[in-house]
């Protein structure tokens, strides 16, 4: 990583590298800005967001962020949203541990065909398969219940789940689990004894991929759980704070800072880890 | 789901006072079996249920069904909103995927030079991927708002005449969707990029550089082949991204208006078969939205494959 940047840093800019540090900061910029709006505005009034949207607020009174909570019933949103991330977070684990164990260690043709067909699940959008899963829920009865979602979510994210940590499961060497096997161990406790603790790495990247995509969803969520505030998630929670007529646009801006507090939170723990998982979970593709 | 077989008859005798493990290859495919089942009925099902449906005469939840052979296709075929939607996707793809990609290739490229001030480029541009389609859709909705900060940045600068109800406007609306998942997708795509740029040998550059390569050409000639069969890959999750989920920033901001300006191939599957309820010619259009898919990917499969 402490690649000295010497020879790169040490020429002279040209005229390309001038565009190319303008460019770059001049779209960071556009990045950025967006966000900072949101942040100001979720300390101010319409008045004070329309006449002067870029100037910091008055005060840091957390009036408006009470006002979303209060409205939109964001503390159970909340609430609905961790159940679910972390319902789906732990599924896509008890389902994708074993079977990318079992991918990593199997020769036969069946197995390939499975790993194959878990890889073909990187090109398919989800979004693809709203209406028929729509259904699926209603025939199962869970029409309008998180129960489906937290059911529905980790499918998927199994696909990169499963080619990521089969990938990781086959770096462990042969021999360790030789060793253990002549100690009379079964499936279960290699898997669990030596092979879970050496995918570690693995493991983190999937969890930071999944919370991502399962705390990020919205368009499920919305159709399957719909607007009942004791079961929808904080994603679609927070959209119902716009009014046709007047919407009170620092309780919107609170409400939309809350569903990014805990991405940032975990971000800001994490961030090596997290840009790291992004790009293992894609470079692999 | 044995594929596995117990090995003790085919391989050859062990070595004489060593009992071999008979389980040198376990059978452990069976344990794929559970996340396998999920896999099927939650993804691959439904995605073939879109087929089903597709022939069904469905015209709302808890209407009858019956079968309608291709009567939904050729409804959907001579719908005018159907070729509309379809041209706005095709905009939208036109525009957004190039722009998109080639200012993230740029901009992965300078990340991974690693200019002064790189590590905090890097925290800024990686942004994208943490924020919520809906919460990206809030920020937009009060930046674009007649009386939001875009509106006021421009009477700030004297071109006060360029203001606008931005989203509520049939000229402009569809062309603020296309902003917005260009404004995400190149800070996202360009993370990936700086990553796959920075796995490659250093050594490379510095041959150009003798031979006096400047910035633009090392870019495009030196590290663009090498990593052309990535970004071919990423080329094809942004069209399919682009094509399938932008439903959701429709949804969001416009719902498909004003009249139908920003209605696209996506969104109309998902109106048709949740505002108005006809799930037979929603998921025809699915198939077709499918199709229009997979020859897309094949073709940038085809153009990233081969240098000419």
């Amino acid at each position: 990583m402490a690649r000295h940047p010497v020879s790169r840093t040490r020429r002279l800019p040209g005229a390309g590298r001038i565009a190319a540090y303008l460019g770059a900061w001049g779209y960071a910029l556009v990045l950025v800005l967006p966000l900072y709006y949101l942040l100001v505005s979720s300390f101010k009034n319409n008045d004070e967001i329309f006449s002067d949207p870029l100037g910091l607020p008055d005060s840091l009174s957390l009036t408006k962020f009470s006002t979303s909570i209060h409205d939109a019933r964001l503390d159970l949103a909340i609430l609905n949203s961790l159940i679910v991330t972390l319902c789906s977070l732990a599924v896509v684990l008890i389902l994708a541990v074993p079977a990318s164990y079992a991918l990593a260690r199997a020769k036969g043709r069946v197995a390939t065909a499975i790993e194959r067909a878990f890889s073909l699940g990187f090109l398919i959008p989800t979004f693809a398969a709203l209406v028929p899963t729509f259904l699926l829920a209603a025939q199962l009865g869970l029409f309008h219940t998180r129960t489906f979602i937290i059911l529905f979510l980790p499918a998927t994210s199994l696909p990169l789940a499963v080619v990521l940590l089969t990938q990781f499961m086959r770096t462990v060497p042969d021999e360790v689990e030789e060793a253990a096997r002549m100690d009379g161990a079964g499936n279960w406790t290699v898997l669990i004894r030596i092979y879970l603790p050496m995918v570690v790495p693995g493991i983190v990247t999937v969890l930071i991929l999944s919370f991502l995509a399962f705390w990020n969803e919205y368009l499920y969520s919305l159709v399957i759980i719909g607007p009942d505030q004791a079961q929808r998630t904080i994603q679609v929670a927070v959209p119902t704070l716009r009014s046709s007529l007047s919407t009170d646009f620092g309780v919107l801006s609170a409400g939309t800072v809350v569903t990014l507090i805990p991405v940032y939170a975990v971000y800001s723990v994490l961030q090596r880890r997290m840009e790291g998982a992004l790009m293992g979970g894609a470079v692999k593709l | 789901m044995a594929t596995t077989t117990m090995s003790t008859t085919t391989t050859p005798a062990p070595a004489p006072g060593a009992v071999r493990p008979s389980r040198r290859t376990p059978r452990t495919t069976v344990m794929a079996v559970p996340a396998l089942l999920w896999y099927a009925v939650f993804m691959v099902g439904p995605i073939g249920a879109i087929f089903v449906i597709s022939v069904l005469r469905w015209p709302g939840m808890l209407a009858e069904v019956g079968f309608a052979g291709l009567d939904n296709y050729r409804a959907v075929l001579s719908d005018t909103l159907f070729w509309d939607s379809a041209l706005n996707s095709a905009v939208q793809l036109v525009i957004a995927v190039p722009v998109m990609i080639v200012g993230a290739f740029m901009l992965g490229y300078f990340i991974s030079t690693k200019p002064r001030g790189y590590r905090v480029l890097k925290v800024i541009v990686f942004t994208p991927a943490l924020i919520s389609a809906s919460a990206k859709a809030m920020i937009f909705w009060g930046m674009f708002a007649p009386n939001g900060m875009i509106n006021k940045l421009l009477s700030g600068i004297g071109l006060g005449s360029l203001q606008h109800a931005w989203i509520a406007d049939t000229s402009t609306a569809f062309g603020c969707i296309i902003a917005i998942d260009i404004w995400s997708g190149i800070g996202y795509t360009a993370t990936l990029y700086a990553a796959r740029l920075d796995a490659l040998p250093t050594s490379v550059y510095e041959a150009a550089e003798i031979d006096g390569a400047g910035h633009f050409r090392r870019m495009w000639r030196i590290a663009f082949p090498m990593v052309r069969e990535y970004v071919g890959i990423t080329v094809m999750l942004q069209f399919l991204w682009t094509l399938f989920t932008s439903a959701q920033n429709v949804l969001l901001l416009t719902q498909g208006g004003p009249g139908n300006s920003s209605t696209n191939l996506s969104f109309l599957v998902y109106q048709k078969a949740f505002v108005q309820s006809d799930l037979g010619y929603s998921q025809a259009a699915g198939v077709l939205l499918f199709a229009v898919g997979l020859v897309g990917m094949l073709v940038i499969r085809r153009l990233f494959r081969q240098p000419y």
